[in-house]
């Protein structure tokens, strides 16, 4: 009998079918896990260690590079490339004591010189956070394992910048080279596997032999999977190809559940308002404090929460997070939802009509949600009107473009890092640069850290409240869910954990 | 190009039509909707409230509350404002750009057709998506700026309908007639060009708003849309996104979107069946049986007859029709002939007169859904009606051969000569490659043809007609058939080539001793080349005999009326020469 | 006929010149700001500074442009600003997923169209009802509907297939014939219908002319008529329907590779266009429409082979 196309084609899917059936099983449990594959929400911005980005991408270069030092899960400094760390009296010299014996992946040998140099070209870099070591006046080798950094002033989170991608240690091969952006050579668990990776889509890392700290090789091969769409990435959970992600939206997490996962709790960011233009530069409503509390007694927070993240967060009005110094638990209903009281104030400021703002609106986020906060304010007299913003959304926004505007903020595990995110006068998300003398005599004493600086920052937090820099709505639970093979430990203040803190169940 | 244009009774045709009919309530019902949704919407469709957050339906809030506690039903009405006018933009502006620039290119020809042409290239190669996202990033998230650019991109739908309508009515002689006439070229274009456009572009347009809808979808979807406007595309995915959660929220834009685009894509295909008559026939099932006219036509008048040969065709009382509506339409009424062994016979009438189709029918090749409903047609001692395919496929080219009217058209363009006449010889007659090559080569040349290698190689449109004519009379001749049916086997063909292609016919008729069944409308022909006539008129064969007998004394009003037409004279000796 | 090819590659290589002039300012005018993305949201004056200077974004536009057609004539198309990938490895590697799916699925909807399309044409009865069907659900269903439907009914419930990602056929053609089959049923299934109605369309128009009766009156079968006149005949104007579907389904592949997350030409298209990314979007301006040049050009070849009319003239 001549085979039909027809039965040809019932032969291939018949043998097509029972490799499905078992293809992306997790394995049986005895043997170590052969792969872990990771699905990552951001893609990879560079791997060139001097321009890198952390916080969502964090996980790309912990894979292939090692930094001068680490934090744990709960933020606590450990050794990392450098295995000793001190600060002089002053707090303005550090010393670092280098691991001897590293090579790069390209086999160039790692010494104080190269970590001089990396620490520099991060600096001068065009990293979006290169300013962490704005306050690194001079970086030297004193001998081959050796490296005194020199401070213009106190940084009390210099040592968890070093353990992010300031502390980032790539090959002098990689400086100069054209590809450094596409080509990492660093010292890390994991090198690049760069025959099937498929950039903006596919990142696959085989580990490393004779890796130094061999505990953190975890797995022979992993593989991120970059999710540019939410659906998407909700589908590959659903159908069992990812062990580890962390969620688009808390909307998911029903979802991952009932798909058989484990899902991770931890609050990651604050969304809410950012009252920028608090210095009433350029709307002049927003300069005076009774607005900003109007503002914040306008906002339903609970039910903000429940509709656009499903529950999973916190209400709160400070933007310090649970694990930081400066949070105060009774700070997080310091305003609680009463329009009439903020008409009351509204009216008190000179403002008995009511006050119009004018928001950017862009389609990161849903239109739904802006209309919701927008619809909630307009009870209390606060109207907001929205101006389309597209891809100019970012630069105009750190440009001064609107007195207010909704955003989510890290909550950094140091108040330090918070105050250089969003507070210090040339902070990127103090956009107006406003200064108050009560805010920068607050930060001199956190420079110096201790009890006093501890104590500084909770009175900076509770003088932020007060004053209503900020409206936030709620801490947002950040959501990393992972399969039955594998587990993971949260990182706090991050949205994703450690890559060594993605485990095999055994 | 001769569409009907729309007539006014296109709505009431339209709503007679099975789909077209709900189609087009549904539409008028979306576009009411549309219109009247402002006020239509119960709520403010972006008014949120905490509280309407994933609300199950309830009596206030009939579809209940969407992730930001908008009422979903207004949002549904008012979005199915932006929805269509988002595809009406589309339409428009493709319209506009599509249509002047296929009326230029069309009317003015020359560089603006050149230029016309590239242009088209230039947006159909364009990555309508990339252009799209670019556009979007230059200009801001407008849904009516993306939507006038996916107009622009899908202009070339409208061009080429309108460039390909104004070029053939360019060709039609009123338009010359106009031209010289000295009336200007607007007012051309407004009376005769655009009228013969009108109906491509009604019938493009359901098609162009419906890929409009969804081209707005697929943006919303993707994150491109403006989030200000609530569009179905846009509720779509903001549903999908809290699927997990309230499902229903993806089933009520769906809905409207998938109906919306049916509907349209229905009144498309309605207006395309009434616009241009393609409107399918009832299923047989559903049709009334056919029935013969109420009134008996008059027996056929019959000269005596001396021939007494057997007979090898016979045709009693063959009714043909054709399916129509929900019913027939009948060509020929009654039709009665008897062709005799060696006879050539001449089927004489006006065109429409049911004579070809009577030659078809014994042939067995009616046209789509035509039918002998009635009578009978013996040849060679078997009845043909109701012969299965195999049967009559055994008969064909066999013993019945067939030569066309229009030569041209009856050889397949896509062939040469030599593929299309040998391939029925190997198939029906079993030769082999070889010698249907060496049968057609003979045949080529018996028929008169100077270079049968050259024409053998060669495809149809490199003959002339009359060379076409002989290459279809040596592929009809080429089994030696009992009968042949020529229908009208000279009218398309120049004057002296008819002498010709007779002398021809003749010649083949004495050396093959077939019969003949010769449709024609020329007593001229009749006259020069038959033994015997039969005339029809209006379905029926109404007198019939020899063909001295005929022409001497014809009995019925209709032959005294066809003889009384052509130029007297006696028939015209040979050609000479005309024989190689 | 090599002058003809030679003739439609120059107008080809004109239009792909004006295209990437449109493009290239559109884009540009429209994206300010691109120097502080590529920085990162929180990074300084310094920072954008740097990256202006290293991508000559500080210069003019017609400036800019020229020295990117100067090299882009080289055969150098840059590197993407962001990612700092080469964008000719960038656009070609993904453009080969992109084109296997883009050709699986006209291959599938030419196949199934034109069998349906045929069936539809000779039988009428159900082929003609379903082709009817079809390409009405064809056209009103969108492509992500579909796509979603398919990935949650195949991917998430039953789990024959993946859900999302490409596996390249070297690695396992298993594997590659899984992770296409979705999103190519989901391109294929919208144009079935269509190219099936041409099919029988033209297949309708052709059973009407006069040679097929001729041929028929020779005592050739019907099925051979139409499976060797009929078909061949027809062939032209579906092989024109097939061309413009290559062209739609490589719009369409947009979406389609978006909802399962195929690395193909989408995301990258979309990506660079949102963020403004000009060398990587002008790669994959030129690249498409070289791609759709050759297309178009192909098939009219194709074209001429089939209608000696054409290809003789």
């Amino acid at each position: 009998m001549k085979p039909s196309p027809l039965h040809a084609l019932a032969v291939t899917l018949a043998a097509l079918l029972p490799l499905t059936a078992c293809s992306n099983g997790s394995g049986s449990d005895s043997e170590q896990p052969e792969e872990l594959v990771v699905g990552m929400p951001v893609d990879l911005t560079t791997w060139a260690a001097a321009d890198a980005a952390w916080g969502n991408e964090a996980l790309y270069h912990q894979a292939v590079y090692d930094t001068l030092l680490r934090t744990d899960a709960q933020g606590g400094v450990e050794p990392g490339l450098a295995t000793e760390w001190s600060y002089d009296e002053s707090m303005t010299r550090l010393t670092l004591e280098l691991r001897e014996g590293v090579t790069f992946s390209d086999g160039t040998a790692f010494d104080a010189e190269v970590a001089v140099q990396n620490l520099l070209r991060f600096r001068d870099g065009a990293s979006e956070n290169a300013a962490n070591l704005s306050s690194v006046v001079e970086a030297e080798a004193v001998d081959a394992d050796t490296v005194e950094l020199t401070l213009d002033a106190p940084d009390p989170a210099l040592l968890t910048y070093l353990s992010h991608n300031a502390g980032l240690q790539a090959s002098p091969e990689t400086f100069d080279a054209e590809d450094a952006q596409v080509r990492p050579v660093g010292s890390g668990p994991y090198v690049l596997d760069e025959e099937a990776t498929v950039v903006s889509s596919r990142y696959v890392f085989t580990a490393r032999e004779d890796y130094w700290d061999p505990e953190v090789q975890l797995y022979p091969k992993i593989t991120m999977q970059y999710y540019p769409d939410a659906t998407a990435m909700l589908n590959a959970v659903k159908g069992g190809q990812v062990n580890v992600t962390n969620l688009h939206s808390s909307s998911q997490a029903a979802d991952a559940e009932s798909a058989g996962y484990d899902v991770h709790l931890s609050p990651v960011n604050w969304k809410g308002l950012i009252l920028a233009d608090r210095g009433g530069e350029v709307e002049e409503a927003v300069g005076d404090v009774r607005v900003r509390q109007a503002i914040n007694h306008a906002l339903d927070r609970e039910a903000l929460l429940d509709a656009m993240d499903h529950g999973y967060g916190e209400p709160t009005a400070q933007i310090f997070g649970p694990d930081s110094e400066a949070y105060a638990e009774a700070l997080d209903d310091a305003y609680p939802y009463d329009p009439d009281r903020a008409r009351e104030l509204l009216e008190e400021a000179g403002y008995p009509d009511g006050i119009t703002l004018v928001q950017p609106q862009t389609s990161f986020t849903p239109a739904s949600e802006f209309e919701l906060i927008a619809g909630m304010l307009a009870e209390s007299g606060i109207d907001v009107e929205a101006e389309h913003v597209g891809s100019t959304f970012i630069g105009d926004l750190l440009g001064g473009a609107w007195p207010t505007f909704r955003f989510a903020l890290n909550q950094e595990p140091l108040p330090w890092m918070t105050y250089r995110l969003a507070i210090a006068p040339d902070s990127a998300w103090n956009v107006y640069d406003v200064e108050d003398p009560t805010v920068e005599k607050l930060a001199e004493r956190m420079r110096l850290g201790g009890e006093d600086g501890a104590a500084a920052s909770r009175e900076l937090n509770e003088y932020l409240v007060e004053q209503a820099w900020f409206a936030p709505f709620y801490r947002l639970q950040g959501i990393v869910v992972t399969d039955g093979s594998t587990d993971a430990t949260h990182k706090v203040g991050y949205a994703m954990p450690n890559l060594w803190d993605i485990v095999p169940v055994s | 190009m001769s569409t009907p244009a729309s007539s006014p009774g296109l709505v009431p045709r339209l709503l007679r039509h099975p789909l077209g009919s709900p189609a087009l309530v549904f539409v008028v019902l979306a576009v009411a909707v549309a219109v009247a949704g402002r006020w239509l919407a119960p709520h403010d469709p972006t008014a949120t409230s905490v509280a309407l957050v994933m609300a199950p339906p309830s009596a206030e809030h009939w579809l209940g509350g969407d992730a930001a506690g908008r009422d979903v039903l207004s949002r549904l009405v008012v979005a199915t404002t932006y929805s269509l006018a988002g595809g009406m933009v589309v339409a428009a502006l493709a319209a506009l750009s599509g249509v002047t620039g296929g009326l230029a290119a069309g009317y003015f020809g020359g560089w603006v057709d050149t230029a016309g042409a590239w242009l088209t290239a230039l947006v159909m190669s364009a990555p309508a998506m990339v252009i799209l996202l670019a556009a979007r990033t230059a200009f801001g998230p407008s849904l009516w700026l993306s939507m006038a650019v996916f107009g622009a991109l899908i202009s070339p739908v409208y061009y080429r309908v309108v460039y390909n309508a104004v070029r053939a009515v360019c060709g039609e002689p009123y338009v010359d007639a106009a031209r010289t006439s000295g009336l200007s070229t607007p007012r051309i274009i407004a009376r005769h060009v655009l009228l013969a456009v009108r109906a491509p572009v009604i019938l493009v347009s359901s098609g162009v708003v419906a890929a409009g809808i969804g081209m707005m979808a697929a943006l919303d979807f993707l994150g491109l849309g403006s989030p200000s406007t609530p569009t179905w595309g846009q509720m779509l995915s903001e549903g999908f996104y809290d699927m997990a959660r309230n499902p229903l929220l993806v089933l009520w834009p769906s809905l409207a979107l998938g109906l919306t685009m049916v509907a349209l894509v229905l009144l498309g295909n309605a207006l395309r069946d009434e616009l241009e008559g393609t409107s399918a026939p009832a299923p047989d099932g559903r049709r009334a049986p056919w029935r013969p006219r109420s009134e008996e036509p008059p027996r056929v008048i019959e000269h005596g007859d001396a021939d007494e040969r057997p007979v090898l065709l016979s045709v009693r009382d063959l009714a043909v029709a054709y399916p129509r509506g929900g019913g027939w339409t009948t060509v020929v009424h009654r039709s009665d002939l008897t062709v005799r062994r060696g006879q050539v016979h001449g089927l004489v009438g006006e065109s429409g007169s049911g004579k070809s189709q009577t030659a078809f029918a014994v042939l067995g090749l009616l046209g789509q859904g035509g039918r002998a409903v009635a009578g009978s047609i013996v040849f060679g001692g078997q009845e043909l009606t109701g012969l299965d395919e195999a049967r009559m496929n055994a008969l064909r080219g066999r013993r019945i051969a067939y030569v066309p009217q229009e030569p041209m058209s009856n050889l397949d363009p896509a062939f040469t000569v030599g593929a299309q006449f040998t391939d029925p010889l190997r198939v029906v007659l079993g030769r082999s490659a070889k010698e249907a090559r060496r049968t057609a080569l003979d045949l080529l040349a018996r028929v008169g043809i100077p270079d049968p290698e050259r024409v053998y190689r060669s495809y149809p449109h490199q003959l002339s007609g009359g060379m076409a004519q002989r290459v279809l009379i040596a592929a009809a001749v080429a089994a030696g058939p009992d009968l042949l049916i020529a229908d009208e086997p000279t009218t398309a063909l120049d004057v002296t080539v008819q002498a010709e292609v007779l002398d021809l016919l003749r010649e083949l008729i004495d050396e093959l001793d077939m019969s003949v069944l010769l449709v024609t409308h020329s007593f001229g022909v009749v006259a020069d080349i038959c033994d015997h006539v039969s005339v029809m008129s209006d379905g029926t064969v109404v007198e019939s005999g020899p063909t001295r007998s005929v022409l001497a004394g014809p009995r019925h009003p209709y032959t005294r009326e066809l003889l009384a037409a052509i130029p007297r004279g006696n028939p015209r000796p040979p050609l000479e020469g005309a024989r190689p | 006929m090599i002058t003809y090819s030679v003739k439609r590659l120059l107008s080809g290589a004109a239009l792909l010149a004006v295209l990437s002039v449109i493009t290239f300012f559109a884009l540009r005018l429209g994206t300010q700001g691109v120097a502080q993305q590529i920085a990162g949201q929180s990074a300084g004056p310094e920072a954008v500074a740097l990256i202006e200077e290293r991508y000559g974004l500080d210069r003019p536009l017609a400036q800019q442009f020229l020295s990117w057609a100067a090299s882009a004539l080289t055969g150098d198309l840059g590197r993407s600003w962001f990612t700092g990938q080469p964008v000719t490895e960038a656009v070609l590697s993904r453009l080969a997923v992109t084109v296997n799916l883009a050709v699986g699925s006209v291959a599938l909807t030419g196949a199934l169209g034109v069998l349906l399309g045929a069936l539809a044409a000779t039988r009428r009865g159900w082929p003609d009802r379903l082709v009817q069907v079809l390409s009405v659900l064809g056209q009103a269903v969108p492509g992500f509907v579909l796509a979603v439907g398919l990935v949650l009914l195949f991917a998430v419930q039953l789990r024959w297939f993946p859900a999302t990602g490409y596996t390249d056929p070297s690695d396992s053609v298993g594997g590659w014939i899984r992770s296409l089959t979705l999103p190519v049923l989901a391109l294929a299934v919208g144009s079935v219908g269509g190219v099936a109605q041409q099919v029988r369309g033209s297949m309708l128009d052709v059973l009407r002319r006069d040679h097929v009766r001729t041929l028929r009156s020779r005592g050739l079968p019907r099925r051979r008529v139409l499976y060797r006149y009929v078909l061949r005949n027809a062939a032209g104007p579906a092989l024109s329907v097939l061309g413009l579907q290559f062209v739609i389904i490589l719009s369409a592949a947009v979406v389609v590779e978006q909802v399962f997350s195929i690395p193909g030409l989408g995301p990258v298209a979309l990506t660079s266009t949102a963020r403004g990314d000009a060398p990587l979007v002008m790669g994959v301006v030129l690249v498409t429409g070289a791609l759709v040049v050759l297309v178009n050009l192909l098939v009219d070849l194709l074209q001429a082979f089939l209608n000696p009319k054409v290809r003789l003239s």
